[in-house]
């Protein structure tokens, strides 16, 4: 008999099962839609580690499934926290129909077994959409590598099963973890638990004034000397600032949300002015017993900016480089003076053809003249250089030549100035004399084109004079350029410092050898090996905390709803409860998005003002970064908002 | 001061249509007190959502100070709501996140008074009704007949001119309900406010000045209580509500 009824029960289980995970799904949306994004993003980065194509793309590439392993470590533990804390808080919404069970006679095990079996089900079709999701974002991200090493781009979808494999075992683990939780919380559970489980707070409300007070205050100063010492170029100082900063979000949100209603206790005209009433006490109300939750969201949108600032720092720092030593095809920079390179000339000879090229030396002024002048005008370090560097001009003109730059005109009694668009400005304004050898020239003109001048070309600047004022200089460096007909390829670069090492063999020295081709394939692997890993952090974090934040609000409909149905009864018309939504939602969703961006903003600030100068310019210059940093995060961030509000006004405003 | 010409009420679809109201007809005069009873789906609530402008009627007319409630904007109905309505609920309908005092200053928030006038406007009220010393609390931290005269201090406090309460004693033991009811005795005689109180216990509506009876969404009959004392006007209440029929125990 026992077994007939074991089966009959198990058939209406799975039918509640599926019910109620069909009802989750739609309840909680968003969250849905968030495991299914989290699902895409471990399987397209994980079809990236995979991607053979990927991998071969250059020699640095290899690091990528490295860069991304630790990366989705990290993601793991988050989405694995916002599983965890979605499910433990579904729970306890939920709590009074899961006791309902335990009293129409169902087990402990049995109604564990249920929640188990129904978030399973959501989580299995997160999986499955999320992996074919994945599969288009696989698409978009190899053609963001495809064209960081511009390379052409074709659409293939296919699946990885290794990708697929790894995703399973991530999102297993993932939701293992969370679910185990559960279980054990619901099998212990008495009925009495679970009916009342809705009615336990988060967290703790600090109650004493001077506490409160005092709390606020220090972690505000926490906060002032975190956000200092994190700039800090010192492991340890800027781990004590991380530190300083945790506590500051903790203390902070802890002590803000029970100061509020202090706050306008003592002034009741604001407080009664306008909607004020209504907007603080719903906030607060919701506040005071997510003081960990917000600080922990805070802290999270934190490392996401600083997250994003550093991709964009490090993208911006590789571009900026590169675009000095990109201008040649072929530059050989030999240290010293009267250097033999006939070993270099004859592998080039032999194995690169060259349409143009140039032999060159980079002289000395004599004086300092000029260097004196850009240290008034802004930070500069010589970088080896202890006189003004000189250029030629029939070196300069082919040397522009092979960069393919407009031809310089340079009059009789004139000297042109080639520098950095950083030293542009205080360059401009200079028009002193220049005496070489007796012989005294006037500033003809300024030019700005990369021309390899991060210590090449002169150290941010060159002074170009005609060739016969520089006939008695002394030679600081001897060079070679060209203009190859092809790219040079790896093998060849290789090749070229094999020669070098034969040429200082033993001394300890190098020469400077760099390829248009090799620094832009190092370029674009460098910015695929931080950009990648750091952005999809970056996203994973967003999207985790936006969810957790969203959830919370959409949990208040039924509240909302009554709340809006009583006012609507007491006069309030729908224009001015729309508003009052709208003000409590901008209040609820920028409150913890406050303290990153004041953090955040001076981080990313600092980070991209230690490059040396002159490669953080244009679009990567320091303010723009900040605020790509910061339009990146709050896209994302507003996708959420807009989704929570559209979703909430719909459902909680009467018609 | 309110005028209610045959109006109608319909609810479902064209397949299934209930009657809620049946060309009910009243006039309440300024300074009046009266109560509606009637037994379960006798239409009680309908009749009081419809006055109140919660809900649309299908038919007839209703009138306050001569201005018919149907035509006025959805802005104008709200302003109507603010300045002219006070509300009191059987479930108090308070809000939790809001202490009593906010509850109260709430609805003069919402009518824009002088933000630094209210605080002392609430404790007056709150004076009259005997609550100044739960007002620093929150609804979840005070009784049932403490939270109802809240309710009442929240609907009078902007000087609503009417008082619409349905079922205020449902939710009170009979110590709190006797409180509340001279409660809003007193409001009615000192402050000339106008209460339609809408009821199926006979002890609370023979409190009022005038009693209507409703059946099946109709008005079945109608007593005065004149110079006669309240013990008196209870028995007659109860009279009547025999001879309504059936549902005597469900009305006492």
């Amino acid at each position: 008999m026992c077994w007939p009824r074991w089966g009959v029960m198990s058939v209406t289980l799975f039918k509640l099962s599926v019910r109620n995970a069909k009802r989750q799904a739609r309840d909680y949306l968003i969250y849905f839609v968030t495991v299914v994004m989290a699902a895409a993003l471990l399987y397209s980065f994980n079809a990236l580690t995979f991607s053979q194509e990927i991998s071969t793309l250059s020699k640095s590439m290899e690091m990528l499934p490295f860069m991304i392993a630790l990366a989705t470590v990290v993601v793991v533990c988050v989405f694995g926290w916002l599983v965890a804390y979605a499910t433990k808080f579904m729970l306890l919404r939920r709590g009074r129909e899961l006791g309902t069970y335990l009293l129409i006679g169902l087990e402990n095990k049995q109604v564990a077994q249920l929640f188990f079996r129904e978030n399973l089900a959501v989580g299995g079709c997160a999986l499955v959409l999320g992996t074919v999701l994945g599969g288009l974002l696989y698409q978009a991200f190899r053609a963001m590598a495809l064209a960081l090493f511009k390379l052409p781009y074709t659409f293939s979808f296919g699946f990885s099963l290794p990708a697929l494999g790894l995703t399973v075992v991530c999102f297993g683990l993932i939701y293992l973890f969370a679910l185990r939780r559960s279980r054990r919380y619901i099998r212990k559970a008495n009925i009495h638990d679970l009916i009342y489980s809705d009615r336990v707070n988060e967290g703790v409300v600090i109650q004493t004034a001077n506490k409160r007070r005092w709390m606020f205050g220090a972690s505000i100063l926490l906060g002032v000397v975190g956000t200092f010492l994190i700039a800090a170029w010192n492991l340890a100082i800027a781990t004590a600032g991380a530190g300083c900063l945790i506590l500051f979000l903790f203390g902070f949100f802890l002590s803000f949300a029970s100061g509020v209603p202090a706050f306008f206790d003592r002034r009741p005209a604001r407080k009664y002015k306008g909607q004020n009433l209504l907007i603080f006490r719903t906030l607060t109300a919701k506040l005071a017993t997510m003081g960990v939750l917000m600080a922990t969201i805070s802290m999270i949108f934190t490392a996401t900016l600083i997250s994003e600032g550093t991709g964009l720092v490090f993208r911006g720092l590789f571009l900026g480089r590169a675009a000095e030593y990109t201008c040649f095809d072929l530059y050989i920079g030999m240290e010293g003076r009267d250097r033999d390179y006939s070993l270099y000339q004859n592998y080039i000879r032999e194995h690169i053809p060259v349409e143009q090229s140039v032999e060159y030396q980079v002289c000395y002024s004599g004086g300092t003249q000029v260097q004196d002048y850009i240290e008034t005008q802004t930070a500069y370090y010589n970088y080896g250089y202890e006189q003004d560097p000189v250029l030629r001009y029939s070196d300069y003109a082919a040397l522009r030549s092979i960069a393919g730059y407009r031809t310089a005109e340079l009059k009789e009694g004139q000297y042109l100035i080639h520098c950095m668009t950083y030293l542009e400005g205080p360059l401009k304004a200079y028009k002193e004399p220049l005496t070489l050898g007796g012989v005294t020239l006037q500033p003809g003109g300024l030019y700005t084109e990369p021309l390899s001048q991060g210590s090449e070309n002169g150290r941010g600047y060159i002074l170009v004079v005609p060739d016969e004022a520089a006939g008695g200089l002394s030679v600081h460096h001897q060079a070679y350029a060209a203009k190859t007909a092809e790219p040079v390829p790896y093998e060849d670069f290789y090749n070229l410092t094999v020669v070098m090492d034969k040429i200082w063999e033993g001394t300890g020295f190098g020469d400077q050898i760099t390829t248009r081709a090799q620094e832009e394939a190092e370029v674009a692997a460098q910015t695929a090996l931080c950009v990648f890993p750091l952005y999809y952090l970056a996203l994973s974090l967003t999207m985790t905390a936006a969810t957790i934040l969203t959830i919370q609000q959409l949990s208040e409909t039924q509240r909302y709803r009554r709340q809006f149905t009583l006012l609507q009864k007491l006069g309030m018309g729908r224009r001015e409860m729309a508003k009052a939504l709208r003000t409590q939602f901008a209040i609820y969703y920028a409150l913890p998005a406050v303290p990153p961006v004041l953090i955040g903003a001076p981080f990313i600030l600092h980070l991209a003002h230690a490059p040396e100068p002159g490669v953080m310019v244009g679009a990567s210059s320091p303010a723009v970064i900040v605020c790509a940093a910061l339009a990146v995060f709050f896209l994302i961030y507003a996708v959420y908002i807009l989704l929570a509000y559209t979703s909430l006004k719909r459902n909680v405003l009467p018609a | 001061m309110l005028q209610v010409q045959n109006i109608e009420k319909y609810y479902g679809n064209k397949n299934n249509v209930t009657k809620a109201l049946d060309r009910v007809s009243f006039n309440v005069e300024a300074g009046e007190f009266l109560a509606i009873m009637g037994a379960s789906g006798s239409g009680k609530t309908t009749l009081l959502n419809c006055i109140s402008t919660i809900d649309a009627i299908s038919a007839g007319k209703i009138l306050l100070d001569g201005v018919s409630v149907a035509d006025l904007s959805e802005a104008e109905l709200a302003k109507f709501r603010r300045e002219r309505l006070g509300f009191v609920f059987q479930d108090f309908n308070l809000l939790d996140t809001l202490t009593v005092e906010e509850n109260i200053g709430l609805a003069l928030s919402l009518n824009r008074e002088d933000p630094g006038a209210v605080k002392s406007r609430v404790r007056e009220m709150a004076r009259k009704l005997g609550i100044s010393d739960i007002l620093e609390k929150f609804p979840y931290q005070v009784s049932g007949g403490q939270k109802q005269r809240a309710a009442v201090a929240r609907a009078m406090v902007a000087g609503q001119s009417l008082l619409l309460a349905d079922e205020p004693t449902g939710a009170l033991d009979s110590r709190a309900s006797k409180n509340l009811l001279e409660i809003m005795t007193q409001m009615n005689q000192d402050m000339g406010a106008t209460i339609l109180m809408v009821t199926h216990d006979a002890y609370s509506a023979s409190y009022a000045k005038r009693v209507l009876f409703l059946k099946d969404g109709r008005v079945f009959n109608e007593l005065l209580r004149g110079d006669r004392g309240r013990p008196v006007f209870y028995h007659e209440i109860l009279d009547v509500l025999a001879a309504l029929g059936g549902d005597v125990s469900d009305v006492i």
